[in-house]
């Protein structure tokens, strides 16, 4: 892991819990204590009804890829070996969407609307990253 | 707002050198592009009393900075900050300002040295392949949920977009084609178009992808370019020298929630922006004689054309195919080749054509026959922002 060459996420003070939860095997997304909205990426109030009160949740990992697009140019050169490679807008079962790559799966085989799943993927002793594979229908 | 309509009027529009232009800066190419706007209109430095400016993220109050090389006091001015809307918002501002006394005369410019500096190595010398494709500078860019996944870069941005809407509607990327071919062929026939060489299907698909569904004629152009225009009052503008366009109306709207929120990638911050601006305008969109509509990427034109009510939601893709955007066609749009083919000033070379449009300038090969209403958008931000500018003939 120690030549990982691709960016390594910076944690904001907002986002922290999040970061943390993926080292532990959790995918945490923030859930108002007031109407019950979850939503991403983190921040201090629920974007649906401005309350300060909220907690830290665990996401069923489960979602379904909304959109996707196929990188061919490289941006960076960590990516150079991986073009062409998905990133995905991932929804979420409770909601929220998010950026993120799809393994298990070639680019050509993707869809909108298909299953996923979450999986960790460890890149360094202090960060994990949520990625997706196909799931089944459920 | 509709007692502003056609009470303000551009007086004078001004391009800079469009293209890779060599040896320049954003601020150099902004002061060539004002001073074509005032040579225009007929008007001196000592006339400008608004500035209302943009130019790339890191320049600190870039405003300040031309204010000085113009030798200008502005009561009014700022540099604004709202994407590829800024240029109409400049236009807005500017009509507003000069409602409330603010001021008089106001230049609205943007301009960039984007090719050239995309295009420079390490001591600043040219090269001839870009070195860096992402145009935010460092200091600006997400470092979490996005970059350690490879998500880099406006044209995946709008390609996430471009993908739902061909899901949810079955549009494809010989619709996108379209319109990147129309803009072609108005550029041909524009003197000042960085890009004129022909374009057909074959060409386009057979193209590098960028990042799918977006290959290489699918994205605006990196240019280094500017362009300016002058508001005053319609009263003012009949004793200058440029024949005036009036401003029937404008409108902006910002779909601030997100881009990935809702159903804001298919139907974008323009669905309401339009609707805010034709009340305004007291026009709809069977009105409108030539378009102008911001071309970041060849999607975004297909998704505003719905958007604007020119067809109906999904049906962009039929509309652009039906050769509507072309000189003869229902709706002339992005006559001057736009920034898939023109150059990219983020909106601000469309206002200049909109109006140039309406001032009947041209030659029968690119004059929008009988134009007397264009809409112009304004898009970016991040893909959220939006404006909406309607000029009208004088
Ligand atoms: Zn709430």
């Amino acid at each position: 892991m120690s030549n990982y060459k691709k960016p390594v996420p910076i944690p904001s003070v907002e986002s922290k819990p999040y970061w943390t939860g993926l080292k532990e095997g959790r995918l945490l997304i923030p859930k108002c204590g007031e109407c019950g909205n979850f939503w991403f990426p983190p921040s201090l109030h629920c974007p649906h009804c401005n309350a300060a009160n909220f907690s830290w949740e665990p996401s069923s990992g489960r979602g379904k890829v909304f959109s996707y697009v196929v990188f061919h140019r490289v941006y960076h050169p960590a990516f150079s070996e991986e073009v062409p490679y998905v990133v995905a807008l991932i929804e979420l079962e409770e909601g929220p969407r998010l950026i993120s790559n799809l393994v298990e799966i070639k680019p050509d085989d993707v869809q909108c609307e298909m299953p996923v799943s979450v999986v960790f993927e460890k890149i360094a002793n202090n960060m994990t990253l949520p990625k997706f594979r196909p799931a089944p229908l459920y | 707002m509709k007692q502003l309509r056609d009470k303000y009027a551009i007086v004078g529009t001004g391009k800079s050198r469009l293209g890779k232009v060599d040896g320049v800066t954003a601020l150099g190419l902004i002061e060539e592009a004002v001073k074509a706007a005032l040579d225009d209109a007929g008007l001196k430095n000592t006339d400008v009393d608004g500035l209302l400016i943009r130019g790339p993220d890191d320049i600190y109050c870039l405003h300040q900075l031309l204010g000085a090389r113009l030798g200008v006091n502005a009561a009014f001015s700022s540099t604004l900050d709202n994407g590829g809307a800024s240029q109409i918002m400049a236009v807005a501002l500017a009509a507003m300002a000069i409602e409330a006394g603010l001021a008089t005369t106001v230049v609205c410019a943007y301009g960039r040295d984007t090719w050239s500096r995309t295009n420079r190595g390490p001591n600043n010398e040219r090269r001839d392949k870009r070195e860096e494709p992402n145009m935010i500078p460092p200091s600006q860019r997400p470092v979490e949920h996005g970059p350690e996944f490879g998500f880099f870069g406006p044209v995946a941005l709008h390609g996430l977009g471009a993908r739902r809407h061909m899901f949810e509607y079955g549009t494809t990327r010989e619709d996108f084609a379209a319109i990147a071919i129309a803009f072609r062929e108005h550029a041909r026939r524009n003197p000042e178009a960085t890009m004129r060489e022909p374009l057909d299907l074959a060409t386009y698909m057979s193209a590098r992808m960028i990042v799918d569904p977006f290959g290489l004629y699918d994205c605006s152009l990196v240019s280094d370019a500017a362009g300016a225009v002058v508001v005053t009052s319609a009263e003012r503008a009949r004793d200058l020298k440029a024949k005036p366009v009036l401003i029937k109306g404008f409108a902006t709207f910002n779909n601030t929630k997100g881009w990935f929120l809702d159903d804001n990638m298919v139907t974008t911050a323009a669905a309401e922006c339009s609707e805010r601006a034709y009340k305004f305008a007291g026009v709809g969109p069977a009105d409108i004689d030539c378009a102008q509509i911001y071309d970041c990427f060849t999607y975004m034109v297909l998704t505003q054309l719905e958007d604007y009510g020119f067809c109906k939601k999904g049906e962009g893709g039929a509309f652009v195919r039906s050769g509507a955007l072309g000189l003869e066609g229902v709706l002339p749009t992005n006559t001057s080749g736009g920034q898939l083919s023109e150059a990219h000033v983020e909106g601000m070379l469309q206002i200049v054509e909109g109006a140039r449009q309406l001032q009947g300038i041209y030659g029968p090969e690119r004059q929008v026959k009988d134009a007397e209403i264009a809409l112009v958008s304004g898009h970016g931000g991040n893909t959220i922002c939006h404006s909406t500018l309607i000029l009208g003939r004088a």
